[in-house]
């Protein structure tokens, strides 16, 4: 059976290093095929009907958690049993990732599978252009994502 | 969470107002009984825009505005394509027209629906989010999110996509949509409308604090529909003014607490825009449905009190749905797309109503067709200065309560006007200090 994957790059390019999620999303879009979507989500609560009922949903997120500037990290929320403990800093965004993934759990359509993966941003001022250290780690969360799909794949 | 401070003054501080899209923090201190200070803060990107369009083409303003904001980027596009071709005095055919409108209406559909059941209604609920809100009420969160995604599909067939449409541009659209794809709408957009008559329903039965505010409505107003992608600009105090007469009448003062600036109106500190305004300027040209769903839900020809504006919402929500089936019905794809709109040297204004109110743009042309000064007024900063007069309000007539539920009732006055402050990194911190 095909699995359905969602590649989420959450974020606005003209917040700085906000703009770090859609640049990954726009890395993965070019290397994986048309059965993996990948788009740039603005409001994490427009990831509600992006999201439902996918097998896998990997968002990537610019992060403020005070680790040094490029920093990529994942978290694996699995099917966001304990997406509570998520709550905070992680995301940029008013309505939380957390919550998001809790509202849709509610509505009995939450992915299967959530994974975080999150670069450290520096500055979020106006403006267009990810920071140097940013900017190098773009194509290293870009491919921490796709290994996370091939595994996820190889494995269904 | 509540900070103690020593003798007599005391901070109450909730954080992260996450429910209103944008950025920021409210301050409302009280000496001896009596409100004396409120400040919103708020911060918001239009100004850095209005720099960084200086020397782009004037193809490009619809694109780059319509990143001002994630929730509203049919309102910028379309102002600004407004104002574009107002500076090259060039005109666009009927079809195009109303195609636009049919395209804003998918913005007022999903804005909408996010607003009054994801980020308003749950205050009358006493709930901290729409999640422990579905927890009471999944049905209504659900219907929500089912007229959402309606919303967003219009966005998607008509603007390519549902966050910043990519097919808008100066003069029409890159590809009309075809017959089919625009007929396929008409199921989900009744279904919506059905929903969204359940939803007036829904808000018309919540207890609303007992508040009047005599309000200086200011709104577009266009002769044959209510107003949302084009017309002139009323005032319930009988202005009447197309989109120049506005800009210059506008003027905004900068404050040294906020990168926003404070809007003021002809000389008067303040006027209201969005959906009070709409409605109290407008409602005779409501749809019959959407008119009915409003008498229904007990609403006169105008309404003062703004914890009441979720009702005025999901009217609008009605008449969106219905005024975009209407529009499905009567499509016929603009042929071509677009009119040419050449570059030239202008000055051009441009104003339409945002789901949050009146949002106008203005732009001034060189020889060849580069943007050499841009201003962007946004309803939030237009409305600032009433919602600092309606938090003095309630936070005057409501001392009573401990700093807590005080706080809490400050953000629901925030939260009335559904402001959208920015469209990125979101804060709200409130304190309230008893001096």
């Amino acid at each position: 059976m095909t699995q359905r994957v969602l590649v989420a790059g959450l974020g606005n390019e003209y917040r700085s290093d906000d703009g770090a999620g859609p640049a990954v999303a726009a890395y993965v879009g070019d290397r994986t095929p048309s059965t993996v979507e990948s788009k740039v989500i603005g409001e994490p609560l427009d990831l509600v009907g992006a999201w439902e009922d996918a097998d896998l949903a990997v968002v990537v997120d610019a992060t403020r958690s005070g680790a040094a500037a490029g920093t990529v990290q994942l978290v694996d929320l699995g099917g966001g049993e304990n997406a509570d403990s998520y709550s905070g800093p992680m995301s940029t965004h008013g309505m939380d990732l957390a919550r998001v993934l809790r509202l849709t759990r509610a509505m009995g359509h939450a992915p299967s599978r959530v994974v975080v993966v999150g670069i450290e941003g520096e500055n979020f001022a106006d403006g267009i252009g990810l920071s140097p250290a940013v900017e190098v780690a773009v194509p290293e969360a870009g491919e921490l994502v796709l290994q996370v799909i091939d595994e996820a794949i190889s494995c269904a | 969470m509540t900070h103690q401070r020593p003798a007599d003054s005391r901070t109450v501080k909730v954080e992260g107002l996450a429910r209103v899209e944008g950025e920021g923090s409210l301050r409302v201190e009280v000496r001896d009984g009596t409100v004396e200070l409120v400040e919103l803060e708020i911060f918001e990107p239009p100004r850095f825009f209005e720099a960084f369009l200086q020397g782009r083409r004037h193809t490009e303003a619809p694109d780059i505005t319509a990143r001002i904001c994630g929730i509203c980027p049919v309102a910028y596009q379309t102002s600004a394509c407004l104002a574009i071709e107002d500076a090259c005095k060039v005109a666009i055919t009927d079809q195009i027209a109303m195609l636009r409108r049919l395209l804003y209406c998918g913005e007022w559909i999903q804005s909408h629906a996010l607003h009054i059941h994801f980020l308003h209604a749950p205050d009358f609920f006493g709930c901290e989010d729409a999640v422990e809100l579905a927890g009471l009420d999944l049905a209504a969160v659900q219907r929500g999110l089912e007229i959402k995604k309606v919303g967003n599909l219009v966005m998607e067939v008509v603007g390519g996509r549902a966050i910043h449409p990519v097919n808008v541009r100066v003069g029409g659209f890159y590809k009309a949509p075809s017959r089919e794809e625009i007929a396929a709408l008409v199921e989900p957009l009744r279904r919506a409308r059905d929903a969204a008559l359940a939803s007036v329903e829904w808000v018309a039965g919540f207890d609303f604090p007992d508040i009047e505010i005599d309000y200086r409505f200011v709104s577009l107003r266009h002769p044959e529909y209510y107003a949302i992608e084009s017309g002139r600009i009323a005032s319930s105090d009988g202005l009447d003014l197309d989109a120049e007469g506005i800009s210059e009448l506008v003027e905004e003062q900068h404050v040294a607490r906020s990168n926003a600036l404070h809007a003021r109106l002809g000389g008067q500190d303040m006027y209201l825009t969005g959906p009070l305004s709409r409605y109290a300027l407008n409602s005779g040209q409501l749809s019959p449905i959407a008119r009915e769903a409003a008498t229904a839900a007990g609403l006169g020809a105008v309404c003062n009190n703004p914890f009441r504006s979720i009702i005025v919402r999901a009217v609008e929500l009605v008449y969106s749905c219905d005024e975009a089936l209407r529009l499905v019905e009567a499509y016929e794809p603009p042929d071509p797309p677009a009119v040419a709109v050449p570059g030239t040297a202008g000055i051009g204004y441009g104003a339409s109503e945002a789901p949050r109110g009146l949002l106008f743009h203005r732009y001034e042309l060189d020889g060849d067709g580069l943007i050499r000064a841009a201003r962007i007024v946004p309803p939030t900063s237009q409305n600032q200065l009433c919602i600092e007069d309606d938090l003095r309000r309630v936070a005057q007539a409501n001392l009573s309560l401990p700093d807590e539920e005080l706080g809490w009732l400050c953000e629901q006055a925030v939260r009335n006007f559904d402001p959208c402050i920015s469209c990125a990194t979101h804060f709200l911190d409130v304190s309230v200090e008893r001096l």
